[in-house]
């Protein structure tokens, strides 16, 4: 297949144009807000911009159908739709535990956006596990659990622990940037 | 063995070698003998991927290292499943508690969404003065925050966190005609000044009160109870109750002096008080926590004082990272360790 040549910055500034206040209204309705739905859609272009931009100086084929520009730019924000709910769920989990925290044990302000962003990076990493895959792995990384202790609590073989273990180290190594 | 640092430019990692590496990291993690570790090495060594996906391992460490338990089990390991149904709200309350003073929001925070920006702030561990404008001295101790809402009926002070000592100044260019009270506001009701000197703390669901010089009204917000509490007095009180006033404790403004006084001061209550004084975790295990210790202990280096506590008590010091420590029952074969 022979490389598409074209601008990336021109192809994305007239899909910008035909179709950013129409992707903003998609969002909006998603995200029941206006706020959130500009932000989501500029990243949407710039996602797309930074891909083309890639692809063009690679000179490689770009992988796209412009014959459907919404579906496109529907699947790739449905992606960062994905992302941004996954942030606000930690975020709001993290509200939670800060407030459990005994005031003694929390930590100061700086340090709070600092682990935020540790646990956004982190979340990152652990979105294609499963539930018992990432409950082994937390107690073993967060609460030093051995694996023993980890299959009593998990009520599975230590073997079955070990799986788990690996299959966790393995993606996070590949998505560890 | 240590390696040369392979730079990370992000290339993607072969999935085959992340794979490798995840199984050396599970075979080293639980009893790793001497040939383990020495196969695992030459692996490292075979390929530069290889060791580029260990020293990823060695960051996703760190990462967690960088977590304090309890909020990271809870915040990583939540149920997902009803993820894409989460609205805003949560944000706009997230940020604000991240950029106010305290966890136990719901109990100790005294803040409407506008004054989230306090006036005049502390970091953990800093200790300020500041002068406001009507001669008042303030001193703050660490994470402190508070707001000046000055009008022309009152002199007020909205503490949102932490720990002032107020020294109330005379109001020389008060701008209304009649006295202006200087008051102290919590969430657990208010302080008013009738005299000079004073500690207020806000604590955990309480406001705790010392007076050194003169005399202060308290109010309890939801009862409206109000008690005097005069020098050499101390009180805490909700937003329902005023204890009894009980002698003041002579070295509750040690702090603006940058000491910690322990008199036979139970090891948990001493490393919880530290705490303030320390960004992150320092935590205490319950079998040593009910020693006791004295002292008065210069709050600039808490470094120095946890490296201390050894010479004086059957405990070690365990330094997971910098900033997350704890302190154990000293073993007969452990000794502290360091990072």
């Amino acid at each position: 297949m022979s490389a598409v040549q074209f601008d990336a910055q021109q192809q994305v500034g007239s899909l910008y144009r035909d179709h950013h206040g129409w992707l903003q209204g998609w969002l909006g309705r998603k995200l029941g807000n206006a706020f959130d739905a500009a932000d989501l859609a500029q990243d949407t272009f710039l996602r797309i911009l930074s891909a083309w931009q890639k692809a063009e100086s690679a000179d490689a084929p770009v992988d796209l159908d412009l014959r459907q520009p919404r579906a496109y730019l529907t699947t790739v924000a449905a992606r960062l739709l994905v992302n941004h709910y996954r942030r606000l769920s930690l975020e709001r989990a993290y509200l939670e535990a800060l407030a459990i925290l005994p005031d003694a044990q929390a930590p100061s302000t700086e340090d709070r956006l600092i682990i935020l962003e540790t646990l956004h990076q982190i979340d990152a990493m652990l979105g294609r596990l499963t539930a018992k895959v990432r409950t082994a792995f937390l107690l073993s990384q967060l609460e030093g659990l051995s694996y023993a202790d980890i299959a009593d609590r998990l009520q599975v073989h230590v073997r079955t622990v070990k799986r788990y273990m690996a299959e966790a180290y393995e993606e996070c190594i590949l998505l560890m940037a | 063995m240590s390696a040369t640092p392979i730079a990370e430019d992000g290339r993607p990692l072969d999935r085959a070698i992340a794979r490798q590496a995840a199984a050396w990291l599970v075979r080293l993690q639980e009893d790793a003998t001497p040939v383990d570790v020495a196969a695992c090495d030459a692996w490292r060594a075979a390929d530069a991927e290889h060791e580029r996906a260990w020293q990823r391992a060695q960051r996703l460490a760190h990462m967690f290292d960088a977590v304090p338990p309890q909020v990271g089990m809870h915040a990583l390991n939540r149920d997902r499943r009803g993820d894409a149904a989460q609205r805003r709200a949560a944000i706009k309350a997230l940020t604000i508690l991240l950029l106010t003073g305290s966890a136990g929001y719901s109990l100790s925070r005294n803040v409407p969404w506008r004054d989230w920006i306090s006036d005049e702030r502390t970091a953990t561990g800093e200790r300020r003065a500041v002068r406001l404008a009507d001669g008042s001295e303030i001193e703050l101790n660490t994470r402190t925050a508070f707001n000046v809402a000055f009008s022309p009926q009152e002199r007020a002070l909205i503490l949102n966190d932490g720990e002032i000592l107020v020294e109330t100044g005379h109001d020389p260019h008060n701008p209304s005609a009649i006295y202006r009270p200087f008051i102290v506001r919590t969430v657990q009701g208010q302080v008013r000044a009738l005299g000079t000197r004073f500690v207020v703390r806000q604590e955990y669901g309480a406001t705790q009160v010392s007076v050194l010089h003169g005399a202060v009204e308290i109010t309890s917000r939801d009862t409206v109870v109000k008690r005097v509490v005069a020098a050499g007095q101390q009180t805490r009180f909700t937003a329902r109750l005023i204890d009894p006033a009980a002698p003041v404790d002579p070295h509750v403004a040690d702090w603006s002096q940058g000491v910690l006084f322990a008199d036979q001061m139970r090891l948990g209550d001493f490393l919880a008080e530290l705490s303030r004084y320390r960004p992150g975790v320092l935590r205490c295990d319950p079998a040593v926590a009910a020693l006791r210790i004295s002292g008065a202990f210069q709050l600039r280096n808490t470094d120095d004082i946890l490296a201390a506590l050894p010479d004086t008590l059957p405990v070690g010091v365990v330094y997971r990272t910098r900033y997350w420590v704890s302190v154990v029952a000293a073993s007969g074969a452990g000794e502290a360790q360091r990072v």
